[in-house]
């Protein structure tokens, strides 16, 4: 794995901080996808960050964010993440809720949350998609599809919580090895 | 209120839930219900600043704390909500070469392919609330594609949706 630079860390999730909206979600999708295409942090490490993340209380991707940034760049790196995803976007939550009545009724300002809230969307689904493609070893997808499967239903279908879909998983990875 | 009583309040409610909005139960009895420092309109609207602007949900308790005690309680809500996310490093720190072993490299990855499937299903509402015409479906199809190939930039992906909005609201 390649190690940056702190102002390179600092600068992705300055960068992720301010551009992606809907929530905790998009944001862990969009960083899975720019450390497998910086080759930051190993699958492994991102699926204990991401795990973890679910124990921790609070707000689970600020918690993902201290994780990534600490096995990136130890404790320099876990407070860079989490003050250059938090800074920016507080000061911007500020500005909003001064201007929250002149933003409900600003159509320009609804057309572009409502097409970056669809990009969002496509983020997500597609960084899902690449995440299994990229991390099943050649010609062994049952194992990868099967879990991804059955935790997409086991949340939708079943509307158990991430924690629950997350232990349920562990389970299966425990008595289900990689081959 | 003071700046150090509203940190407290708000980092004992971060700090007892597991999600963005999961605090907003306790923040709504605290401020609303017992101590009336806020009303029920600007906690929505904090609630609502905080789902308009990006990051993470959670975020809507740095609002909260601006319209309690102006830019000193912005800071005490931010303070609040990224105190508990250090938490983590200490369970890190734990795992250590633990993580190792073949079974545990086993349940990671078992535990990252079940992020995939939940990524998606989170998905799934947010698709419901942002594809709502033929504009928004485009978006979408052209950030699923770009995202999934692996070989746009992602910043180029939302500025890239950002300049379709501004270009739809032109016409």
């Amino acid at each position: 794995m390649a190690r940056p630079r702190l102002a390179a860390v600092t600068r992705l999730f300055l960068r992720v901080g301010v551009t992606v909206f809907g929530g905790g979600d998009p944001t862990i999708a969009i960083l899975q996808r720019e450390f497998y295409r910086r080759e930051w942090l190993s699958p492994e490490k991102f699926a204990i960050a991401f795990g973890l993340a679910r124990l921790t209380p609070g707000t689970n991707v600020l918690a993902f964010c201290a994780a990534t940034g600490w096995y990136i760049l130890g404790l320099r790196g876990a407070l860079a993440a989490v003050l250059a995803i938090t800074i920016p976007a507080s000061v911007l939550v500020v500005w909003l809720t001064r201007a929250y009545d002149l933003t409900t009724r600003y159509p320009l300002a609804q057309s572009i949350a409502n097409a970056l809230l669809a990009a969002a969307v496509g983020t997500m689904i597609g960084a899902a998609l690449l995440l299994v493609r990229t991390q099943s070893k050649p010609g062994r997808w049952i194992r990868p599809v099967t879990i991804s499967a059955g935790a997409f239903l086991l949340a939708f279908v079943a509307k158990l919580t991430p924690l629950q879909v997350i232990g349920a998983a562990a389970m299966v990875g425990f008595f289900w090895k990689d081959s | 209120m003071n700046v150090v009583v509203l940190y407290l309040l708000l980092v004992k409610a971060t700090l007892t839930s597991f999600s963005g909005l999961a605090s907003l139960p306790m923040v709504r009895n605290d401020f609303v219900v017992r101590r009336g420092a806020l009303t029920d309109r600007q906690l929505n609207a904090a609630v609502a600043a905080g789902r308009i602007s990006p990051g993470p949900l959670g975020i809507y308790v740095v609002s909260l704390g601006y319209l309690v005690d102006g830019v000193p309680g912005a800071c005490a809500g931010w303070l609040a909500m990224i105190t508990p996310a250090f938490l983590i490093i200490p369970m890190l720190r734990f795992l250590g070469t633990r993580a190792e072993h073949p079974r545990a490299r086993a349940v990671a990855r078992a535990v990252l392919f079940a992020g995939a499937g939940l990524m998606a299903s989170a998905a799934v509402p947010l698709a419901r609330d942002a594809i709502t015409n033929p504009l928004s479906l485009a978006i979408f199809a052209l950030s699923f594609v770009l995202i999934a190939s692996a070989r746009v930039d992602s910043l180029w992906v939302m500025l890239g949706a950002a300049l379709m909005g501004l270009i739809a609201f032109q016409f």
